[in-house]
């Protein structure tokens, strides 16, 4: 059994290598790399799995995954990750790369309940971190 | 090489219910399951996606008919739909009405229903309770 919840987050982010020229840096990100930057509305969905408590009827207390998660969103939310967010001053703030911050923060406090995190960065696009050989929709 | 074939059938139904262990005192329950624990209950517009996993009939082309998946549906959740889980629902007398315990009832009440067919069988059960919280519950 597992229950997953959604969040979001709004943050803008541009995706360059210091040192090269602009035209280099838009041959590899195009768009991506604009000088002044971009933004997104970030869905997170964080998967945990786990048998129900019978005292609670609960796999997870809703309201401790609220707090554990909310402290990484608030983190990102409205922020320009590459200035503000110093993990993506060294590291490109690519969906790949969120995704596995996201994962590694909240991996110490929910442990081993904790299976899968979705990054949607549009529509279009999402991440997905896990440990390999624990994909949950393969069971 | 197989191919897993997997038919998913969605359905809403409304209820309310009221987070409550009788064991504990009202401080314990109001700290556990916070705004959840009113006397009153409060309730959700739940949507149900039910998963069945088999082999394409040859003559009929499906899975299942899903005129028999929506009959099935709609009769497990007879016990469901308008109701107040904790006092019109005879499974959470004694069962918190979690989202994960109400999964795993209606995992049950579909199983049983759908029968013991070897070409259709249930596969996974997932819940909403709201757009953004949802349980899946299936056979490991």
């Amino acid at each position: 059994m597992s229950l997953t919840k959604t969040y979001r987050f709004s943050a803008g982010h541009r995706l360059y290598i210091r040192g090269l020229s602009e035209e280099e840096n838009f041959k590899i990100f195009d768009t991506c790399s604009n000088p002044n930057g971009h933004g997104h509305d970030y869905y997170v969905q964080v998967k945990v799995s786990g048998e129900i408590n019978p005292e609670t009827g609960m796999i997870i207390n809703l309201q401790e995954l609220d707090n554990t998660v909310n402290i990484v969103i608030n983190e990102l939310d409205h922020k320009r990750l590459d200035i503000e967010v110093p993990y993506f001053e060294e590291n490109q703030p690519t969906g790949e790369n969120i995704a596995k911050y996201m994962w590694e923060r909240i991996k110490p406090d929910l442990g081993e309940k904790f299976i899968h995190l979705k990054l949607s960065e549009t529509s279009n696009s999402y991440f997905e971190y896990y440990e390999e050989g624990n994909y949950p929709y393969e069971h | 090489m197989g191919f897993k074939k997997l038919l998913t059938k969605k359905m809403e139904f409304s209820a309310s219910h009221r987070y409550w262990n009788p064991g504990w005192s009202e401080e314990k329950n109001v700290s556990v399951f916070g705004k959840s624990a009113g006397p009153y209950g409060h309730g959700h517009n739940y949507s149900l996606e039910v998963t069945v996993e088999g082999e394409v009939d040859v003559e009929t082309g499906m899975i299942i008919n899903l005129y028999k998946l929506k009959s099935v549906m709609s009769d497990v959740l007879g016990d469901f739909d308008h109701k107040h889980l904790n006092d019109d629902n005879p499974y959470f007398k004694d069962l918190v009405p979690t989202t994960e315990n109400i999964a795993r009832i209606l995992w049950e009440l579909l199983e049983e229903r759908l029968g013991d067919n070897p070409k259709c069988s249930l596969y996974r059960v997932r819940l909403y309770e709201t757009h953004d919280m949802y349980v899946d519950y299936w056979r490991k």
